[in-house]
């Protein structure tokens, strides 16, 4: 016992040596082996713990006459009161230098106290390794590390608190300069970040206790909150500032700006521990406290950056709000409500368009359709000027949707929440606009019969595309599938449009749709094909009977199957309904072709009727003008023969003028009587011929811009053209914007339609139900 | 420095010298940790060790390499120990720290 006693000491002595040359920076001289044996040794010897408690002891002393007088002369009581009390003082840039003076002694006292731990450990390997690890106790590193927090950090230094007024210790200082360096820095000074990431990671290897454990350290346990509280405050003051002195596009740079250095700060002068904590303040204090505020900006806000087309700012905001509120309302119904303004401001300008550009004597904008009933002949009429308005609002609502889809994907990152957002406000206020049906099935009529011939394929595309965006807004499908029968059905009948073109759109809405939306556009075009084959069958049959008609008439037929095309083109116009349908009267040449094809057709389907439409129809006619007698030179001075298409019904009148004597004329009446052809469809015949100077093979008395019942027409043998083919305006054709009665008959027939689908619908749940009940009822 | 050098010293107390692998010798806290610091041993290379004859330290030698040759591989053959040794060459494992406890503070 007495000699183990007598062992310790000369030991300890080597030790207690060895720790103050640690101290002194001295240590190159020592031997490791020497210093490890000596403390094995007492190990060895069961003193681990006389030689634990002697170490810290002696660390304890160090510090108290060493260490402490440096730091007391740190602090000194200016420092206190600026920093503490935050007194108006010196400028700021003496404060940082004070600052950063009182800093870097703490670290190099850190430093110095960390590596002579470190070193000290490593000698005591034998006696951490063994005696403090069975007895329980904190190792002798974090012992003797948790003394620079006990003493130092946690060191009130008594004078200068008397000073102060108030108890504070040298963490309290240490903490307010770091803070007081952050801010400046955010204020644009440079500091120095080394020096703070040092201090900090001093923070980081101090625990609150010597158990160390990991979620109590320092850093977190006290600076981390004070440091979050500070930004807190100094990030609100700022947004404050923001709102009253910046706009919205200055907001949007700094609060990134902002971001990015937080994040910056954390991993050059704090710990990368911190960064999600001041990213949620930031957030919070910047972005989501005065969001509406700074989107509601007059002039800089949301609203003028769409308006405005501001890529660069709304992509910042996505960003920002993607941050703060995964769902993004905020955008979301600013993006809403702006979709829907600019979509009712389309319907306004386009009503605006009407009234401040109408016509030379058209009727106003009201009963514009209306009144193209009768000038159907002037160049531009009230109708032509509703069918660009049409259009016109088809293509602003594709400009706008252009626009919004370019915002999605260059700003939003082709968000699914917002563009879902959007596409519903649009389909919102297409459908709050009473005639999007029609006018998207106007446009799609407009562009496949004039825009497409001679455009390449891509251009074809581009349309066929827009037409099927379009119909995805579309609510009231069944009254769309209503207007684009009757369009399709008079681009089909009279050759507007390409067949492969009108097939993949049609293609293409079903596969948008269904089957069922386009069964009846598919029946048109298998009506249109056997039609086609049908005639040259025909052809081919008459050529063998060998009886060639003299006048050498070509039937081309178009036989259609009545549910698949819409009634006006079947001839069963219910405007006409209440007279019944009158069979016009065919010129005897024709009804002779007629009965033969019938005879034809019945040959092989016994059984079915074919009806003859007139007003759908049109004949080429060649016909020739004597020359005028008197006429020397010019084109009247021999004969012309040209080739005029008319309607049907303009070759039945045509035909009534070739029996006629030379010189006589037929009045309206006369004409009406003798081919019985409706009163409505014969004034635009009528008009077809006898109007337009191109197509005035009949001449008219007295020559005015209108028919009218008591008009007299005669052959106008003095007419000349430039062109042998003659093509008399067939009105039917020009698909238009319907009247307000005509609207109304439609939106009836449709409700009628949608009655009796509802009524299916019940009967067929009423079915449902009623099989379940009755099931029941049997068991 | 001796730091960048890629073998050390060892001393025994009789003055027999074994030059290791650094890296093979560093498995031992003990050699680990007087070689971090700024010891003698540190800046030398040479660490002495008047506690184990040359006999001893030719096996603690064997063991660092047997260590570092095997330290990858599964279903290594036992180092050969003479049973005269046995006894001594548990008190230098236990003096190098060889009882494959993890340090504390070891950096990773």
């Amino acid at each position: 016992m007495n000699k183990e006693a007598s062992e310790f000491e000369p030991c300890w002595d080597i030790l207690r040596g060895a720790l103050t040359d640690i101290h002194n920076k001295n240590a190159s001289q020592l031997s490791f082996e020497n210093l490890y044996r000596a403390s094995y040794k007492i190990v060895l010897r069961k003193k681990g713990q006389l030689l634990y408690e002697r170490v810290k002891a002696f660390e304890e002393e160090w510090f108290r006459v060493h260490v402490l007088p440096r730091i007391a002369e740190l602090v000194s009581g200016n420092l206190v009161s600026i920093v503490l009390l935050q007194m108006q003082g010196p400028s700021a840039h003496e404060r940082r230098e004070m600052g950063e003076r009182f800093l870097r002694g703490i670290r190099s006292t850190w430093e110095d106290h960390n590596t002579s731990m470190n070193m000290i450990a490593d000698i005591l390997m034998y006696l951490e390794r063994t005696y403090t690890a069975e007895s329980k106790q904190p190792s002798i590193f974090a012992a003797t590390i948790g003394l620079f927090r006990d003493h130092i950090l946690r060191n009130s230094l008594g004078s200068a608190a008397e000073q102060l007024g108030r108890p504070f210790i040298v963490f309290d200082i240490v903490n307010a300069v770091l803070l007081d360096l952050i801010n400046m820095e955010r204020d644009g000074d440079i500091i120095d970040r080394n020096l703070v990431r040092q201090v900090t990671s001093m923070l980081e290897d101090l625990y609150e206790t010597d158990e160390e454990f990991e979620n109590m350290k320092l850093y977190l346990t006290v600076f981390e909150p004070l440091f979050l509280k500070a930004s807190e405050v100094f990030y609100r003051n700022e947004c404050e500032k923001l709102l009253r002195e910046a706009n919205a596009s200055t907001w949007l740079r700094h609060t990134q700006r902002r971001l990015r250095e937080e994040q910056d700060r954390c991993g050059t002068s704090l710990s990368i521990l911190t960064t999600e904590n001041i990213t949620h303040v930031v957030e919070q204090e910047l972005i989501v406290a005065k969001l509406d505020d700074f989107l509601a900006m007059e002039g800089s806000g949301m609203k003028s950056m769409i308006d405005n087309d501001r890529h660069e700012d709304l992509s910042i905001l996505y960003q920002l709000i993607s941050r703060v509120d995964k769902s993004k309302n905020a955008l979301k119904t600013v993006l809403q409500t702006r979709v829907m303004e600019l979509g009712l401001d389309i319907e306004q300008t386009l009503k605006h368009t009407d009234f401040s550009a109408p016509l030379a004597g058209a009727a106003e904008a009201d009963d514009a359709a209306e009144g193209a009933e009768k000038s159907k002949a002037q160049p531009l009429s009230a109708a032509a000027q509703q069918t660009a308005a049409a259009i016109k609002w088809v293509d602003d609502v594709l400009q706008l949707k252009d626009k919004f889809d370019d915002l999605s994907t260059i700003c939003f990152g082709q968000d699914l929440v917002l563009q879902s957002a959007v596409t519903k406000s649009f389909s919102e206020f297409i459908n709050l606009f009473s005639r999007s049906s029609e006018f998207v099935s106007l446009f799609i009529d407009d562009s496949l019969k004039r825009g497409l011939k001679g455009k390449s394929d891509e251009d074809v595309e581009i349309v066929l595309q827009k037409a099927i965006v379009l119909l995805r807004y579309l609510v009231d499908r069944d009254m769309f599938e209503r207007y684009y029968q009757k369009h399709l059905a008079r681009r089909l009948l009279h050759n507007k449009s390409e067949m492969h073109i009108e097939k993949e759109l049609v293609r293409r809405m079903r596969s948008e749709m269904g089957n069922h939306f386009t069964a009846k556009f598919e029946g048109m075009f298998k009506d249109m094909e056997l039609s086609k084959d049908l005639a040259g069958n025909y052809r081919d049959h008459i050529r063998n009977l060998g009886d060639e008609d003299t006048r050498k008439i070509e039937l081309g037929i178009h036989v259609l199957t009545s549910n698949n095309w819409p009634p006006e083109v079947m001839g069963r116009n219910p405007a006409q309904e209440g007279g019944g349908r009158v069979d016009c009267v065919f010129p005897p040449t024709i009804k002779r072709l007629q009965e033969s094809f019938f005879k034809y057709y019945l040959k092989d389907r016994s059984g079915r009727i074919l009806t003859w439409v007139g007003s759908a129809g049109s004949a080429d006619i060649q016909c020739s003008f004597p020359k005028v007698p008197g006429k020397g030179t010019g084109p009247m001075s021999k004969e012309r023969r040209y080739e005029l298409n008319v309607s049907t019904y303009g070759m039945i009148v045509l035909m009534l003028f070739n029996d006629l004597p030379e010189g006589e004329s037929l009045n309206f009446e006369e004409i009406q009587a003798k081919t019985s052809i409706p009163a409505q469809e014969l004034v635009r015949t009528l008009g077809s011929i006898s109007i337009p100077p191109r197509s005035r093979v009949l001449a008219k008395e007295p020559l005015s811009k209108n028919v009218r019942a008591t008009d007299r027409f005669s052959f106008n043998a003095q007419f000349v053209s430039k062109t042998i083919k003659i093509k008399a305006p067939v009105i039917s054709s020009t698909s238009k914007v319907e009247g307000d009665d005509e609207r109304r008959e439609t939106e009836r027939k449709n409700d009628q339609t949608r009655a009796h689908v509802v009524d299916a619908a019940i009967v067929r749940i009423m079915n449902v139900i009623g099989v379940r009940a009755g099931g029941r009822g049997g068991q | 420095m001796a730091d960048a050098c890629k073998y050390i010293t060892l001393v025994s107390s009789d003055g027999y010298e074994f030059v290791v692998l650094r890296d093979a010798a560093l498995v031992s806290p003990t050699i680990k940790g007087m070689l971090r610091s700024q010891f003698t041993e540190a800046q030398t290379g040479r660490c002495t060790f008047p506690e184990f004859s040359g006999v001893v330290l030719e096996k603690v030698a064997e063991y660092f390499h047997y260590w570092h040759r095997n330290r990858d591989r599964e279903d290594v053959p036992d180092m050969e120990i003479p049973v005269e040794l046995c006894l001594v060459l548990v008190q230098a494992a236990d003096y190098f720290n060889l009882d494959a406890r993890p340090s504390l503070r070891d950096p990773a």
